[in-house]
């Protein structure tokens, strides 16, 4: 039976990072399976899933590379995850709704918005937010894709979410994401 | 004539160049047949040669197969060259030959296409919607490009398709 972890790794940008914690991985047995890593300003962010090898824990993931990590002052988080979750398996056919939303940045809006989306049964399953505009005029953005299951209401959350608009004081768009089949 | 297998990526047959063919030469029509065959055994609605390994400039299109889809019904198009698009719209796109995901892909709402006929006669086709988009990426097959060449990110264009 496979066995994963997931590695979270953060440290300030440069060149180097990846190749660093790849090798380390690479050393010490582990597969890279699928992975999302960005640069949020100047910190390079990195969410590794790796299936293990045998003998290693992911307890001991974390220490192990530590030789390769802590040169270029990487933080890294490491914690088995349930192959259950970690295997390639299919989703269930749901609707995908994109939801876009921009306006003058001030504390809030993410909060506000995740719990609308969450009370209507919605399910966030990729998010990416910046902060644009000029500095003394920030524009706060979000990106988020929702898959509404079977028996949610995206009609009733696309309501609710008109109806935060003027509260918060942002724009929004809430629309299905066309699915084709070729 | 049958249907053959579907090729899924890595086959290299999918990045290849494909050539023009002749409508006069003997084996286009086995080659068509063996596609029509192969589109009515699948779940899809549209077919490429290089898909079942004929790296040749044959398309085989019927939106018809999807339900409340019409078309042009069945279109068979040999050396299909895109005229004209145009209405640029972001789609969640899948392909057969690559199954289990699916791509943000930019594609256009309306498409003008033209080929030539099996007879050998020239057919231009004005095509809108989910036509247009089949239309699209069954030309993409022809150039060796599938929609992973497309998306511009894994993370934010790149999706595990919902069965």
């Amino acid at each position: 039976m496979n066995r994963y972890a997931m590695l979270t790794a953060f440290g300030q940008d440069r060149p180097g990072i990846v190749a660093a914690l790849a090798e380390g991985l690479f050393q010490l047995g582990c597969n890279i399976e699928d992975t999302c890593m960005t640069r949020l300003r100047g910190e390079f962010t990195m969410m590794v899933m790796v299936r293990l090898p045998d003998g290693l824990s992911a307890d001991q993931l974390a220490s192990r590379l530590t030789p390769h990590t802590s040169p270029l002052g990487l933080t890294v988080l490491c914690r088995e995850v349930p192959a259950q979750a970690a295997e390639r398996g299919s989703e269930l056919d749901m609707p995908i709704f994109m939801l876009s939303v921009y306006g003058a940045d001030h504390p809030g809006i993410v909060a506000k918005i995740a719990r609308v989306v969450a009370d209507h049964g919605g399910n966030i399953t990729d998010m990416n937010t910046r902060v644009i505009g000029a500095d003394d005029r920030p524009v706060y953005t979000m990106i988020l894709e929702v898959q509404m299951p079977v028996g949610s209401k995206p009609e009733a959350l696309g309501q609710a979410l008109d109806r935060l608009k003027p509260s918060l004081g942002v724009d929004l768009t809430f629309r299905p994401l066309e699915q084709v089949r070729l | 004539m049958s249907a053959r297998s579907i090729l899924l990526y890595p086959d290299p047959a999918l990045k290849a160049k494909t050539a023009q063919v002749s409508p006069t030469n003997p084996d286009v029509a086995a080659i068509v047949q063996d596609m029509l065959d192969t589109l009515k055994a699948s779940p899809g609605v549209a077919l490429a040669a290089p898909q079942i390994g004929q790296l040749v400039q044959i398309i085989v299109v019927d939106v018809s197969r999807k339900k409340g889809e019409q078309g042009h019904g069945l279109v068979v198009l040999l050396n299909p060259h895109i005229l004209q698009q145009d209405g640029p719209r972001m789609i969640r796109e899948g392909c057969l030959s690559v199954p289990d995901y699916t791509g943000n892909v930019l594609r256009y709402e309306r498409t003008i296409v033209q080929g030539i006929s099996p007879d050998g006669l020239p057919v231009t086709l004005v095509t809108s919607g989910f036509e247009a988009l089949a239309f699209q990426h069954e030309l993409d097959h022809l150039d060796g490009t599938l929609f992973l060449d497309r998306i511009a990110s894994l993370s934010t264009d790149l999706f595990r398709r919902k069965r």
